[in-house]
């Protein structure tokens, strides 16, 4: 576990532990679901390390058919729209722009990198 | 700052080429230097372009090599990289060393090489453009980059009712332009039944709503305003607009925006002092279907929510109200990426010049070059000036 609470370190930690660790700005509360130095809308370095709600609704996606080396396509990837802020993920099950979807684990990589999995809201464990 | 003008502009067929990259370069770089009646030690500095070639070809320190390959060693040389926007990102940067006086006379191309000729397949190449997605942040989830512009165009397509059948259209339009450029990749003609019949890449793209797998490369001299002999054939660049947007591609406020471009576009308008419907011809990035409806709404050529309708009911044909992509585009043309943005100049400088054969815009004076690199993170616009009175 990293010292720093909103590393990268410290969100794949989280995100293993089914926690979706994100960043809100104490100036103007604007809100990251990944790690960022300073704030995206007034560039303050005052974050804090916030918890995001597990269950949201799809935002958009794309079903990817030709994958890049180390991915074995057909699978669909997601922008998840959690209230505060939005999470780009790997997405399981049927659901279309709009509908609910909820955390449901983690993706690993071959070479060790971490991605968040979503699906449908009502198939999650 | 002085006025900077275009006065030597070549290119490479794109497609397939086999050969190193200083050669492939040369090519373009030759055309530009002769076209602009240049010797080596007239150019003071040179701006490459190149965004993967530590990647494709195992060949970084590009710059020097590709001058010294041109007789031009000793020059100070500058490579950028910025992935699909890589060579207008260093266009804009030589354009402005000559404005402030750096420089007279600058070399600034591009070159690349993507296709299976480099030895990668479709899915080590498909790896090496993904790595100008988010490193922690997307490249995880298995991204592409015909996954990116499909997040963004399966959102277009939900709030503006966008169909496939439009995006189909882009391509046809863009097929039958490039039938008239003999520098392109495609020279064959497409449907919309053809499209949509095609397996999918990405959804909502099929395999010809996607840009090929292009090598080559583009060249352009750019002099100071007092040394141009012949300013009818030298356009003036009149505008640049460099803007970029938030990475990863979740954090962006608006996805249908491609908010850069709309940025960058406002500040080569500004520049120019010209508005959208000043524009007589544009090249923009349409590396899929998707991301030129999403580029000429935020370059104002038409309404946000509108772009599916324009190439569909022939707004951006040539013969169109506003002419997109006559040189077949990324689509047609090809995508040899740190090629692709000094290829539009080529292209629009040719269109300025009235030396477009077939696919002249009668005409023209204001043309503009929409370059955009990465997840929609960076644009650039340029508005070059072919009339002769600044």
């Amino acid at each position: 576990m990293s010292d720093d609470p909103y590393s990268h370190a410290a969100w794949v930690d989280a995100l293993r532990d089914g926690v979706l660790l994100g960043g809100r700005c104490r100036e103007c509360g604007w809100t990251s679901a990944t790690p960022q130095a300073a704030c995206l809308e007034c560039a303050t370095r005052d974050l804090e390390p916030t918890t995001l709600p597990l269950e949201g609704t799809l935002h958009t996606e794309t079903t990817v058919a030709v994958s890049p080396t180390g991915f074995d396509a057909p699978y669909r990837v997601g922008i998840v729209d959690l209230g505060a802020t939005r999470l780009l993920c790997r997405l399981e099950g049927d659901a279309a722009i709009g509908d609910p979807v909820a955390f449901a684990g983690t993706l690993e990589t071959a070479d060790g990198e971490v991605a968040p999995l979503f699906t449908d809201a009502d198939q999650s464990p | 700052m002085t006025d900077v003008r275009i006065v030597g502009a070549g290119m490479t067929d794109f497609g397939v080429h086999d050969r190193p990259l200083a050669e492939l370069f040369a090519d373009a770089a030759v055309d530009a230097l002769d076209d602009a009646a240049c010797a080596p030690a007239d150019i003071d500095a040179f701006y490459l372009g190149n965004a993967m070639s530590g990647q494709t070809d195992g060949d970084t320190h590009l710059a020097p090599t590709l001058a010294s390959h041109l007789g031009m060693a000793g020059i100070p040389c500058t490579r950028f990289e910025d992935a699909c926007a890589t060579s207008s990102n260093a266009f804009s940067h030589a354009v402005r060393a000559v404005a402030a006086g750096q420089y007279d006379t600058v070399l600034v191309g591009g070159v690349e090489r993507c296709t299976p000729a480099t030895g990668l397949g479709t899915d080590e190449m498909t790896a090496v453009f993904a790595s100008a997605a988010h490193r922690q942040y997307e490249q995880p989830t298995g991204l592409t980059f015909p996954g990116v512009f499909g997040l963004l165009t399966t959102r277009h397509m939900h709030e503006y009712g966008t169909t496939e059948e439009q995006l189909a259209a882009v391509a046809v339009k863009n097929h039958r332009h490039g039938t008239l450029n003999p520098r392109a990749q495609f020279g064959t003609e497409t449907t919309v039944a053809e499209v949509l019949e095609g397996p999918v890449v990405a959804s909502p793209f099929r395999l010809l709503d996607c840009c090929p797998f292009s090598d080559g490369a583009a060249a352009v001299v750019v002099t100071r305003e007092d040394a141009v002999d012949d300013p009818e054939s030298a356009p003036r660049v009149a505008g640049i607009g460099h803007a970029t947007d938030a990475v990863p591609l979740a954090t962006k406020a608006d996805l249908t925006a491609t908010q850069s471009a709309r940025d960058a576009a406002a500040a080569a308008y500004a520049e120019a002092d010209i508005q959208p419907a000043d524009v007589d011809v544009a090249e923009v990035h349409d590396c899929f279907t998707g991301a030129e409806i999403l580029a000429i709404e935020a370059l104002g050529f038409v309404d946000t929510g509108e772009g599916g309708h324009a190439a569909v009911e022939g707004t951006t044909a040539l013969g169109g109200e506003i002419p997109v992509n006559p040189s077949g585009g990324l689509k047609a043309k090809g995508h040899p990426i740190g090629a692709t943005g000094v290829a539009q100049l080529v292209e629009l400088t040719d269109q300025l010049r009235g030396e477009a054969g077939e696919r002249q815009v009668p005409d023209a004076r204001y043309a503009l070059a929409h370059n955009l690199g990465g997840d929609a993170a960076t644009t650039l616009v340029t508005v070059l000036d072919g009339g002769v009175s600044a």
